[in-house]
């Protein structure tokens, strides 16, 4: 094997690392893009029992979207193993006492079930906001695409952008808009 | 009394019995435990085994198929391209490459790969709004 082979083979089997950013984002969803990375299934060397699953840092979880009324409905399940140790967290509770954990949950359960799944796990990092340690994100060499357009607040736009948009006609001055429940 | 009817022959089995059981034996030379050496024990697991070794006879060339396909869906993603995109277009420019051999080339021929899926991209292009 020459020497421009050989390093042809690391660079192939290397792991790379890709950024993802679950603002905004359906984390059911996001965890089919995501395990496609986390599995290798991207690339075209992929087979089972080959170890070239890539490292994946998902930023931003605690502000992942959940569609429909699932903040509420969605409930997570949890069993002590002792008698009476059965409990249902729904998924607002489950946010607020951990951002991570439903990102994390979906992707364990998207992984399927195999002996694979616990090691493959090991090579996702997960963190709540964009603070992300100096010695993992220098790793970063390519982004996942987000799966939803983030849209943009209307209060995180300037006032003056606001000012100057332009506009057909000005309310009344008597005018009083509906109020938003 | 001397019987010479067929019916002395009903209880002696085939050839010797060391020779008959060596069959079996060599078929669990690699199994576990006393699987490997009682011969009770060892016929039922070579029974099982030669099943599953018909049945997998079949189903290897459907794993085979799915990791071809899901290698060159690997391959035609990294261009911008989707799987049944991709094939239809080869097809209906009458490149006739089977899902093995494209599997091969996407990982070891890129830049043919390249070529191909550019043939694929450009019908889809083509033939975007008819």
């Amino acid at each position: 094997m020459s020497s421009r082979q050989r390093v042809q083979q690391w660079a192939t089997f290397a792991r790379q690392w890709h950024i993802f950013d679950c603002k905004w984002q359906n984390p059911y969803e996001s965890a089919i893009a995501i395990v496609k990375h986390l599995k290798g299934l991207h690339k075209p060397i992929y087979h089972p029992m080959n170890d070239c699953g890539d490292h994946v840092i998902c930023i931003n979880t605690k502000e992942i979207a959940l569609p429909g009324n699932e903040w509420t409905k969605r409930a997570y399940f949890h069993h002590t193993g002792y008698p009476g140790g059965a409990s249902w967290t729904l998924a607002w509770e489950l946010h607020s006492k951990d951002p991570v954990m439903i990102m994390k949950k979906a992707i364990y359960r998207r992984l399927g079930n195999n002996l694979q799944r616990r090691y493959t796990m090991q090579r996702l990092h997960l963190f709540p906001d964009d603070n992300v340690p100096k010695e993992l994100i220098e790793n970063v060499t390519s982004q996942i695409r987000q799966l939803r357009v983030v849209p943009q607040r209307i209060d995180h736009i300037e006032k003056d952008v606001i000012d100057n948009y332009p506009k057909i006609m000005d309310y009344p001055t008597d005018y009083l808009p509906k109020t938003l429940k | 009394m001397v019987f010479l009817t067929a019916v002395n022959l009903i209880r002696s089995r085939g050839p010797d019995e060391w020779w008959r059981k060596r069959k079996i034996f060599k078929l669990a030379a690699y199994f576990y435990g006393r699987r490997r050496n009682c011969y009770s024990l060892a016929i039922r697991s070579v029974h099982r085994a030669l099943v599953y070794a018909t049945k997998s006879r079949q189903e290897r060339k459907s794993d085979l198929a799915e990791l071809w396909k899901q290698r060159i869906t690997a391959g035609a993603a990294q261009h911008g391209i989707e799987y049944w995109q991709f094939m239809d277009g080869l097809h209906k420019n009458n490149i006739e490459i089977n899902k093995k051999n494209l599997a091969d080339l996407a990982a070891w021929e890129p830049a043919s790969f390249e070529s191909l899926a550019k043939i694929s991209k450009d019908f889809v292009e083509k033939n975007r709004n008819k």
